[in-house]
């Protein structure tokens, strides 16, 4: 189970750098079709596609990492038993928070399914289709926030909380 | 009444939420939240995910994480010795000599990278140590650094001012451009205290370098023209027109790529870390965005900005009077929050009441950027301090102290540019 759910944010993390990549390659492919004058439409709309997908699919393997900033002032101040209470605090509130995120998503996805909802944009791509990252994303951040939870409360070590990024 | 009490509860959970360390994304997810369900019987999930989708989708969001990326390719490479060697002979004659090399270092590099992290990393990695070889006065080797470092936001291209122009719907392209003059103009500050502060302590400087003919000079100097390529292909494209920010960071990414191959650091593992890596930051920085725009969202159902704005309208404030007030919040805010998540959690008030006021938005964004980068250099929360403090092993207190200087300097910056408000704008 501990391999398998490592595994999963893995995987989505690398699949989320893939769709930076994409992004890279889309916006050049652009560049190259204005230089040749092809007619290529919805590439910017594919790109934002992607730029959901590289974000939300991440989400996960950045949590893990300890890569989402949070304000440390307090917390780190705490030591113990009630350092440990407030992480139970903060990682509870987080999968709440990251699970009601995910529910609503994935209704999205089903709504935009449903009616059939497509892109206004040139792309005329089924909303549902790109709408999935977000869905799957959010879904799996919440997983990793509820196993974290759950470690933390069978009496898992609280790291401090640092944040070296801006 | 009841408005009054439902905004100081809300207030409360915002404060409370960030406050005791949940993550700044999910903090003002669960900030909106409570405001629709306090506010509006509008279904509040719903609501959240649209506004969140087409946000995260967006077209000009797309430079982010290529800016990102650029970065960390190039903080792989050895860019930073190169930069040392070529700016070295140079610095050699001005009063303080090598300690400019910090400042010009980190000019050069901010061109091609977003975030001052990064920039304050990658100089510091090649000046600390020779600097500290030659005997510079430690403090000045750090607060020169830690001032310069900010540059990285200032002079595009700039993460924090793709933020900001995708919260309040700019051209980032307008305001990377309205960002190199004051930019330029801060750097020239951060010199001059240097000259100031050698002529004046001049016992503890350490003796120049060995004279070098010009010839030389121009040798080394050939170091800089990786550097000086890939700046104008970035900013030479967007000044020029031709290219948009989102395919200017695509032409930096290849160019960084074929720099790294062409130097030899790129190695199957510094490519997927440098992806990885880029993938991680602007991860992070998109689940804020995805918090902050439910929270505009929802603050726009809790009339909180359009009260706050009418209030400040009906105290007739001179605009200074406002600039000064927003400095202090800022600096004050910079206290507890990063650069990032001040912009995007204020913005959702700030922006009505500075348009009320009949501010630029493109002269503001570039103010607020250097009024947020100063609050990054002052204790307790300051990445810049952090970063240093990773890399000397000093007291942050002590990092604070050497880099007051540079903040007073920096608030000469913004003075200069509330006063010449014709330096940060796009012609």
């Amino acid at each position: 189970m501990r391999s398998l759910l490592d595994r999963l944010y893995l995987v989505c993390g690398a699949l989320a750098a893939l769709f930076l990549v994409a992004i890279a390659l889309l916006v050049l492919l652009s560049i190259i079709a204005r230089l040749m004058s092809w007619q290529l439409s919805g590439l910017s709309n594919y790109a934002g596609y992607c730029m959901a997908a590289a974000s939300f699919l991440a989400l996960a393997y950045t949590f893990g990492q300890g890569g989402h900033i949070r304000v440390t002032l307090l917390i780190n101040r705490l030591q113990g038993g009630r350092r440990r209470l407030a992480e139970i605090w903060c990682l509870g509130v987080g999968f709440f928070m990251a699970a009601y995120f995910a529910y609503y998503s994935i209704k999205m996805v089903q709504v935009s399914h449903l009616i059939h909802d497509v892109s206004q944009g040139p792309d005329a791509s089924p909303l549902w289709i790109p709408q999935l990252s977000m869905a799957l994303g959010t879904t799996v951040l919440a997983i990793a926030l509820l196993d974290k939870l759950i470690a933390v409360l069978r009496g898992a070590p609280v790291e401090t909380a640092a944040s070296l990024v801006d | 009444m009841q408005e009054m009490l439902l905004t100081g509860i809300f207030l409360l959970v915002l404060f409370f939420l960030l406050g005791s360390g949940v993550w700044v994304g999910l903090s003002l997810l669960g900030v909106a939240l409570t405001g629709m369900l306090l506010f509006t019987t509008r279904p509040a999930g719903d609501a959240m995910v649209t506004t969140i989708w087409t946000t995260s989708s967006s077209w000009s969001l797309t430079a982010l994480p290529l800016f990102i990326w650029m970065g960390e390719i190039l903080f792989r490479t050895r860019l930073s010795s190169d930069l040392f060697r070529g700016l070295a002979p140079w610095m050699n004659n001005l009063p303080g000599r090598l300690l400019h090399v910090n400042i010009a270092g980190c000019a050069l590099f901010a061109a091609i990278s977003g975030s001052s992290a990064a920039t304050v990393i990658t100089v510091g990695k090649m000046s600390i140590p020779e600097l500290r070889r030659r005997n510079y006065p430690e403090s000045l080797i750090i607060g020169t650094l830690a001032g310069a470092g900010t540059l990285g936001l200032l002079i595009p291209p700039s993460i924090i001012l793709i933020v900001y122009g995708v919260t309040v719907n700019e051209s980032i392209t307008k305001l990377f451009i309205a960002g190199i003059l004051p930019g330029i103009m801060l750097a020239l500050l951060f010199m001059a205290y240097v000259m100031i502060v050698a002529t004046l302590k001049r016992e503890h400087m350490p003796p120049s370098e060995p004279a070098r003919r010009w010839r030389e000079r121009l040798q080394e100097s050939l170091y800089l023209i990786p550097v000086i390529l890939l700046i104008i292909t970035v900013l030479g494209s967007i000044y020029l027109g031709i290219a948009t920010a989102t395919e200017a960071a695509v032409l930096g990414v290849l160019g960084s790529l074929i720099l790294a191959a062409v130097m030899g650091d790129l190695t199957r593992a510094n490519f997927v870390d440098s992806l990885l890596g880029a993938t991680k930051t602007s991860s992070m920085i998109m689940l804020i965005l995805a918090g902050s725009s439910f929270l505009s969202l929802s603050m726009g159902f809790t009339g909180l900005p359009r009260h706050l704005a009418e209030w400040i309208d009906s105290l007739q404030l001179s605009p200074l009077t406002l600039v000064l007030a927003l400095t202090v919040f800022y600096i004050v805010l910079g206290c507890f929050l990063d650069g990032i998540s001040s912009v995007v959690l204020t913005m959702a008030v700030v922006e009505p009441m500075v348009r009320q006021a009949g501010f630029d938005m493109i002269w503001f964004g570039i103010y607020l950027v250097v009024v947020v980068e100063m609050a990054q250099i002052t204790p307790p929360v300051g990445f810049n301090l952090f970063v240093l403090q990773g890399m000397t092993q000093h007291q942050i207190t002590y990092i604070a102290r050497a880099a007051l200087p540079m903040f007073f300097v920096m608030c000469l910056a913004v003075a200069l540019i509330v006063a010449f408000p014709e330096l940060a704008v796009s012609a």
